[in-house]
């Protein structure tokens, strides 16, 4: 019986402990059903996204840029085909090796070679491509392709190049595309709600924007919109099929309001002198000829170019880069008196027939101190007709010294001076115009009566850009009343400056007109080298700027000695009269006279521009 | 033909239970495994052989007597043992693991085999022991235990090694060890976690542990693994992505879908429901055994069939466990659906043991 007793016991007690262990498996199994649960069903939707991100890859593809026309339709700016030699760095164990392999039958350039080993490590973690040659030739193509097989890495695929056909034509107007760094990348893909990723190239040297001129200012529109590939991948990363593509927009093409053959004339008639030309189409405002000389050469630029090449242009004393047509400060000297005689008639200090004895000098009553013209001996008994022909300064001189400060500067500025007279140029200079209280903020002196005096022949602080003095020139063509300039012709009717005044009527432009036209035409005018060069009627003024005061011509010609200090030539002029249609400006740094150095550039210019009308 | 059937039933020992559910399950195995290796016809052909053959086997073992096994224990703990032994010298060598014996036409993973022999070398060896078991035989036993234990832990195999301490133990506590030892051994246990995490574990063994704790810490590292799990069970929702159609499994983001994690690719591709359907199965053939322990003939035959079902109970658990992130990563099969004949074969034996067990009765009890 003990036995039985005993095996009961022994049964029970294996039936209690093997319960225990199966409650307990119980619970543990209950646990993994709850963890499942929640994997599947609670946190279902981040898994499947999580699930569906691991196996897409997608890829962005890089739009085309859209191309630039001149205002005949002609292309200035297209994107033209390559072929580069490109490689995966991040597939790649050792760069130098690897372009030792590539040297060997395909030329890398030192400079290359730095720029991929500089690039490298960069590239391969954002899982770029890296280019190691661009504009391959077809020998080179054939030599790689022989040998293609050794390098599964490194291919050879055409990528365009932002190319103009005029190099250094549109330097400074159209200007030139560049790389993108990271930030600006991730902040034009969020407007299109992407984000920076793996990108198929079209462009040879990989993410470009605008970096200058129209490139820069119309980046957005020309652009495009970056398109999405998207893939099936493996765990190590492998394409395996295309899933969706989203094709990229090319950029829009952009129509600007510039000449070519108007560029050409100015370029070359500035045959790499230091100065600018600037013309406008008077009716509409629009920029035709945008030229800043010396310039550089666009397509290196754009696409890359040598280290030494580069340092070269960037050290040259002419400084090539610099835009003088937009942001070269000059005093616009003798071109500002038609708008200081017309400030004399609005004010009612003078008429037409008011006149002056010009001895050659003004002496300014306060300090005894003398302003000479340029003259000797002056310019005789003158009226304002008389005194813009044959730029008496003494006239101006007592002119200005008759004018109120504030008033004076109020009606500069309707002429363009201080201000921002474009709305798509890039980072225009506004010049300066002076007025009392910014000579007391940024020099710590009153104003002198003599600074007005100086204002009156456009001398002293005074500066304009070659682009301002454009405008001032067809804001005079068209009577006080223009466009902002622009290089691309907007939908909506561009802001339009009008002249307000009293007294001006369109007789006292017409004789405005008329004593400009005889700058050139009349015997006495100061630009009258011209009257042979021109084909149409054209109206000017022309001016030198001093960079050095002197007292007589025998001190000049001691200064003139050293070419940076010889005087700037300027002339504003537009024709045809007496219906103006283009109005231009041109700055010719030390080029000693506005009348015949600057002079025939413009009329050459405005010669162009009216006969291919 | 009730006559025929019962003739049949008479003459052969069978539990159609057993037979049934384990049947199905390894054919859901097989056509798990076609999908988890890619469509390999080649490994699912190989693996239906040993589900043939193990099958065949489980039914043959099954016909044995009980005393065949309990008079025999210690032969065959010893014969398992000694292929442990020269696997140490004539073993396979698998990324610095010699775990493997190369018979030729099949490769032999011998501390599965030691895994099965150890239960019921225990059982044989302490059926007959009065109740409380003696200090004396407490220590033998855990002796005999870590032995085996550590002979499998230097081979390395944490896994099986894991699991044989597991199953050991299931018979020392069925078989009645007193409470008073489990206590204080457990507070011991306890209070040397420390000491064991600073000297026993490997430091990858210390990374598994930590990465459990969060995963998201080194996603592309240690938490890969079990990273790409979670997405692969989480991303089959409710009906599973389809048979095949796994994109976590088939693209390579999963690692070890044949073996350790093929749970995750049935997650993925059956969902919710095809993971409660397996569950279901499991847990059929769990409590068939409890039935089974609790109505067996004798001592031994309880602790056997006890010890087995709770060693099949717990590789399933530590498997599926591990998958879903609930503990740490360790090699562990899962029992009848991972690729790998020699653990196959091994859970074919121990179901033919438990039927042999369960199913002869002696007409004269004691």
């Amino acid at each position: 019986m003990t036995d039985l007793n005993e095996r009961y016991q022994e049964k029970n007690n294996f039936f209690k402990r093997i319960a225990l262990l199966y409650v307990f498996f119980g619970f543990l199994f209950f646990l993994f059903l709850y963890q499942t649960f929640t994997l599947q069903i609670s946190s279902y939707t981040d898994y499947e996204l999580a699930s569906i991100e691991n196996k897409t890859k997608e890829m962005l593809i890089q739009p085309k840029r859209g191309i630039i026309y001149d205002r005949n339709g002609e292309i200035i700016v297209n994107n033209v085909p390559s072929y580069s030699l490109i490689t995966k760095p991040s597939q790649i164990g050792n760069i130098e090796s690897h372009i030792e392999a590539i040297k060997v039958f395909i030329d890398i350039s030192d400079d290359d070679a730095f720029h991929a080993k500089e690039n490298y490590k960069r590239i391969a973690k954002l899982n770029r491509e890296l280019t190691l040659k661009n504009n391959l030739t077809m020998e080179e193509i054939a030599r790689f392709e022989t040998r293609r097989h050794k390098f599964p890495n490194t291919f050879i695929d055409e990528r365009y190049s932002r190319f103009t056909l005029y190099p250094e034509l549109f330097s400074h107007s159209i200007g030139y595309v560049g790389n993108l760094n990271d930030d600006d990348l991730e902040q034009i893909l969020h407007e299109q709600n992407l984000k920076p990723k793996e990108t198929i190239f079209v462009y040879s040297n990989g993410y470009i924007r605008g970096m200058t001129g129209i490139e820069n200012i119309y980046d957005k529109k020309l652009r495009g919109t970056y398109g999405k590939k998207v893939y099936e991948v493996d765990a190590a990363g492998k394409l395996l099929n295309e899933i969706e593509i989203i094709p990229s927009i090319n950029g829009e093409d952009l129509y600007t309001s510039l000449d070519i053959e108007s560029q050409k004339v100015a370029f070359d008639q500035l045959n790499n002198r230091r100065g600018a030309v600037v013309a406008v189409e008077i009716d509409t405002g629009s920029i035709v000829t945008y030229i800043s000389s010396p310039s550089f050469p666009l397509n290196p630029i754009a696409n890359g170019m040598s280290v030494t090449d580069f340092n070269k242009l960037l050290n040259d004393k002419d400084k090539p880069f610099f835009d003088r047509a937009g942001q070269g400060r000059y005093s616009p000297a003798s071109t500002i008196k038609p708008a200081i005689g017309l400030f004399g008639i609005e004010n009612e200090i003078i008429d037409w027939n008011f006149t002056i004895n010009d001895p050659g000098f003004f002496i300014l009553p306060e300090d005894n101190r003398v302003y000479r013209g340029w003259k000797k001996g002056g310019h005789g008994e003158i009226n304002l007709k008389e005194a813009i022909i044959e730029s008496s300064n003494t006239f101006f001189f007592s002119l200005a010294y008759e004018s109120d400060i504030e008033q004076l500067v109020e009606h500069l500025s309707y002429f363009g001076f201080g201000r921002n007279v474009c709305i798509d140029c890039f980072l225009p200079d506004k010049g300066l115009l002076p007025n009392p209280e910014w000579k007391m903020n940024t020099l710590n002196f009153g104003w002198f009566k003599g600074d007005t005096v100086n204002l009156g022949v456009g001398q002293g602080y005074l500066s304009a850009t070659p682009l301002q003095l454009a405008y001032y020139s067809a804001f005079l063509a068209k009577k006080g009343e223009l466009n902002k300039f622009s290089f691309v012709q907007q939908d909506i009717d561009a802001s339009v400056d009008t002249f307000i005044s009293k007294n001006i009527n369109n007789d006292d432009w017409k004789k405005l007109h008329e004593s400009m036209i005889g700058v050139i035409d009349s015997p006495k005018g100061t630009a009258g080298r011209l009257r042979n060069l021109k084909d149409f009627t054209v109206a000017a003024k022309s001016g030198t700027v001093e960079l050095v005061s002197t007292e007589t011509k025998e001190d000049y010609k001691i200064i003139r000695e050293t070419e940076g200090k010889r005087d700037h030539a300027i002339i504003i002029a537009f024709a045809p009269m007496p219906n103006p249609k283009y109005a231009v400006s041109v700055v010719i740094e030390n080029g000693e006279s506005g009348g015949s150095v600057a002079g025939p550039v413009a009329i050459e210019v405005l010669n162009t521009l009216l006969e291919n009308d | 033909m009730i006559k025929l059937l019962n003739l049949f039933k008479k003459k052969i020992y069978f539990d159609q239970y057993l037979f049934i559910s384990i049947t199905i399950l390894s054919i859901m195995g097989l056509l798990f495994l076609y999908s988890a290796s890619q469509g390999n016809i080649e490994t699912t052909i190989k693996q239906s052989f040993f589900v043939m053959f193990g099958l065949i086997l489980m039914f043959l073992l099954s016909q044995l007597d009980p005393d065949f096994y309990k008079n025999n224990a210690s032969i065959f703990f010893l014969l398992s043992i000694f292929l442990i032994l020269i696997t140490f010298f004539f073993g396979k060598e698998v990324n610095g693991a010699k775990r493997w014996l190369d018979l030729g036409f099949f490769t032999l993973q011998s501390s599965e085999i030691v895994k099965i022999a150890l239960p019921i070398f225990l059982a044989a060896y302490l059926y007959d022991k009065a109740l409380p078991i003696s200090i004396l035989h407490t220590f033998i036993t855990i002796v005999t235990i870590l032995i085996v234990v550590n002979l499998v832990r230097i081979q390395p195999d944490l896994g099986t090694s894991l699991v044989i301490l597991l199953a050991g133990l299931y018979i020392l506590f069925l078989a009645g060890l007193s409470w008073r030892f489990i206590g204080i051994s457990l507070t011991i246990f306890i209070l040397s976690l420390p000491f064991i995490w600073n000297n026993f574990l490997e430091p990858f063994q210390r990374q598994r542990v930590l990465t459990l704790l969060d995963p998201n810490a080194d996603p592309y590292g240690s938490g890969w693994n079990i990273m790409q799990s979670k997405i692969a069970i989480g991303s089959g929702g409710i009906q599973g992505k389809g048979y095949g159609e796994g994109t976590q499994a088939h693209l390579d983001f999963l690692p070890e879908t044949e073996t350790d994690f093929i749970f995750s690719v049935v997650a993925e591709e059956f969902g919710f429901i095809g993971v409660c359907f397996l569950l279901i199965t499991f847990f059929f053939i769990m409590f068939r055994c409890l039935y089974l322990a609790l109505n067996a003939r004798d001592r031994f035959c309880r602790l056997t069939i006890g010890g087995l079902s709770l060693l099949f109970i717990s590789t399933v658990f530590i498997n599926l466990a591990m998958v879903v992130g609930i503990i740490p990563v360790v090699g562990m099969p899962l029992p009848f659906i991972s690729k790998g004949g020699s653990s196959l074969l091994s859970f074919y034996i121990a179901f033919g043991i438990i039927i042999s067990m369960a199913t002869h009765k002696k007409l004269m009890q004691k």
